[in-house]
């Protein structure tokens, strides 16, 4: 195959890459902000953004019709953050003192729970859902089509990114998830309720899923399997931004996403090599990632 | 006795509990391999499964490709393994705990990659089928007992190297890293030749298994098979030497118990590890010898050796 390297491709590259990076971007960041704060790997991530899009699939088929992504994209994230309530006061609660295997093996026990209550719920077979009309159709970009939808994702992923700075930087919960980053046991000696924050920043954590899943559910097939596909993307970007840092997760999403949209098209068989490449490169030399801070 | 029971017992039973006696001998060996640095040196591990799939990968390359006797390749498993657990531990050595655990896995991943890529040489995401074994291990029950053997052979040199001065330096690095090296002990070298000996008995086990299934594929390294003898060693018992083998055998029993009943296998798996984590985090013989072996003590009014 061979490419015309003009400025129309590679804008249309960087559109591409951006989309991509816009999902991952939104995932690892639920990923990193719980680990920032918990400590904890939650290998389970990948399977709420699993069930983000089954429950999005599922409301788009039965309500039908303009409004129903609209719906979903509400209600799915809502119903993600409700069944990440449950898990951490069922599972999480009780492994925040936990040695880091047992916090892996617990959350990895999840992923295997998860994967087959949504064989039983929905079925093995592989769903789509399509295009929202409104976002049907394409554009011209740089003189080639490139899909309004896709146009919508990087959108949202950005105002998201936004959002998600105002409230970590702004608000008072955010000032509070700041602090418990730092030092949650001088925290909790200032009289703040320690407890309830970690359950509100992994309820937040699993909405920031279940939108992901949301958001990629019209971009392809929903099936099996793409919890543990998610979860390792969202890993590297996570690890290679610096666990627990929130401009990290927006960064190596954006290196991530290039990396797949222009490793595919120069090297198809080896832009995943060089994602995970990537990671042992920045793990060697900077364990804690590009942004983020030296465990303690 | 109980030798003589896993000799004995294949004359006994038909070809399905033969089969599934030689998948647990080989993954009593993986699991314990992998409990020399889980266990022993407390290093967390996630890419156990690349020195298993390195392992499988070489005898079939070997003695498919290159009509290789089978024991070049089951001289090469451990070899190419430990090659290639030697660099990756030199690198993983230089981060702890949780980036340790997460370096092992990028590693895992990267190799998974390559072999799942490179058609050429691996056979891409088809793997290698037809993996040869010579005549007189054709029968079910005479690869069961070649499996046994080597899995007994690797135990007893395991058991050997835990139980020397190296082997208790090891639990020394793990229960006070800091005080150790005070005594003069080299951590550092010490996890790597420890990561690479497991990585080569790893590769043992890959080696068998490829012959065993006459396939390997990539899965063999993908990072959920890393997950099984982390689960094994928690399921058996990682603070003791049999802990992880015993964990393989319940792994592979409750498996085929519960495959009979429901489709719904990972589930019930999922719920036994979150009970075990959560609740008995010692396994199965650390709950026989913390809870039942006092009572039985106690019974005898006796004190028990811990």
């Amino acid at each position: 195959m061979s490419i015309t390297w003009d400025v129309g491709t590679v804008l249309l590259l960087v559109m591409a890459g951006l989309t991509r990076a816009a999902i991952l971007f939104i995932v690892a960041a639920g990923l990193t902000l719980v680990f920032g704060v918990l400590r904890v790997i939650n290998m389970a991530h990948g399977s709420l953004y699993m069930i983000g899009a089954f429950v999005a699939a599922s409301v788009i088929q039965k309500v039908g019709g303009t409004w129903s992504f609209w719906l979903a994209l509400v209600a799915a994230p809502l119903a993600v953050a409700a069944i990440g309530a449950i898990i951490e006061g069922v599972v999480l609660r009780r492994i925040y003192q936990a040695e880091h295997v047992v916090q892996l093996l617990a959350t990895y026990a999840l992923i295997l729970i998860f994967d087959d209550l949504v064989k039983m719920i929905w079925g093995a077979e592989y769903k789509s859902v399509s295009v929202p009309a409104s976002f049907v159709g394409s554009i011209a970009i740089g003189g080639r089509p490139f899909p309004i939808y896709n146009l919508f994702v990087t959108a949202w992923a950005m105002a998201l990114a936004g959002g998600l700075w105002f409230m970590i930087y702004r608000t008072g919960l955010g000032r509070l998830i700041r602090a418990a980053v730092d030092d949650a046991e001088t925290l909790e000696a200032l009289g703040v309720n320690i407890p309830r924050i970690f359950a509100a920043v992994f309820v937040i954590g699993a909405f920031l899923a279940g939108l992901g899943g949301v958001l990629v559910a019209p971009l392809g097939s929903i099936g099996l399997g793409m919890d543990v596909t998610i979860l390792i993307e969202a890993f590297v970007v996570a690890v290679i931004g610096g666990l627990g840092s929130f401009p990290g997760a927006l960064l190596g999403a954006g290196i991530i996403g290039m990396m797949f949209s222009f490793g595919i098209t120069v090297a198809p068989d080896m832009a995943m090599a060089f994602v995970f490449l990537a990671m042992v490169i920045v793990l060697i030399i900077r364990p804690w990632g590009l942004f983020g801070e030296p465990e303690r | 006795m109980v030798l003589l029971g896993l000799l004995v017992y294949p004359q006994l039973v038909s070809r399905y509990y033969i089969v599934l006696s030689t998948e647990v001998v080989i993954l009593a060996l993986l699991a314990t391999s992998y409990n020399l640095i889980f266990g022993y040196a407390g290093m967390v591990s996630f890419g156990h499964a690349a020195f298993f799939g390195l392992g499988a990968y070489a005898m079939a390359i070997l003695t498919k490709r290159y009509d290789s006797p089978m024991l070049v390749g089951l001289l090469a498993a451990p070899v190419v393994a430990a090659v290639f657990a030697f660099v990756i531990g030199w690198f993983c050595m230089r981060t702890i705990r949780l980036y340790f655990s997460l370096l092992s896995l990028a590693f895992a991943q990267l190799l998974w990659v390559i072999v799942f890529q490179w058609h050429t040489f691996t056979g891409g995401s088809d793997g290698i089928q037809g993996v040869p074994r010579p005549e007189v291990l054709a029968t079910y029950a005479s690869y069961y007992y070649f499996a046994l053997a080597a899995t007994i052979v690797c135990m007893l040199l395991m058991w050997f190297i835990v139980n020397s001065p190296f082997g208790w330096s090891l639990r020394a690095i793990r229960e006070n890293t800091q005080r150790s090296q005070f005594l003069g002990i080299n951590d550092r070298l010490h996890k790597i030749v420890a990561f690479t000996i497991a990585g080569a008995f790893a590769g043992v086990a890959g080696g068998l298994y490829s012959q065993f299934q006459k396939w390997a594929d990539p899965e063999l390294l993908f990072w959920t098979t890393s997950a099984n003898p982390v689960l094994m060693s928690i399921l058996g018992g990682m603070f003791s030497f049999v802990g992880p083998a015993i964990g393989a055998v319940v792994f592979v029993a409750l498996r085929e118990i519960i495959k009979v009943r429901t489709e719904y296998w990972p589930l019930v798996l999922g719920l036994v590890l979150l009970t075990l984590v959560l609740i008995v985090p010692g396994g199965i013989v650390g709950f026989v010898v913390d809870r039942v072996r006092p009572l039985l003590s106690a019974r005898k009014g006796q004190t028990s050796t811990p």
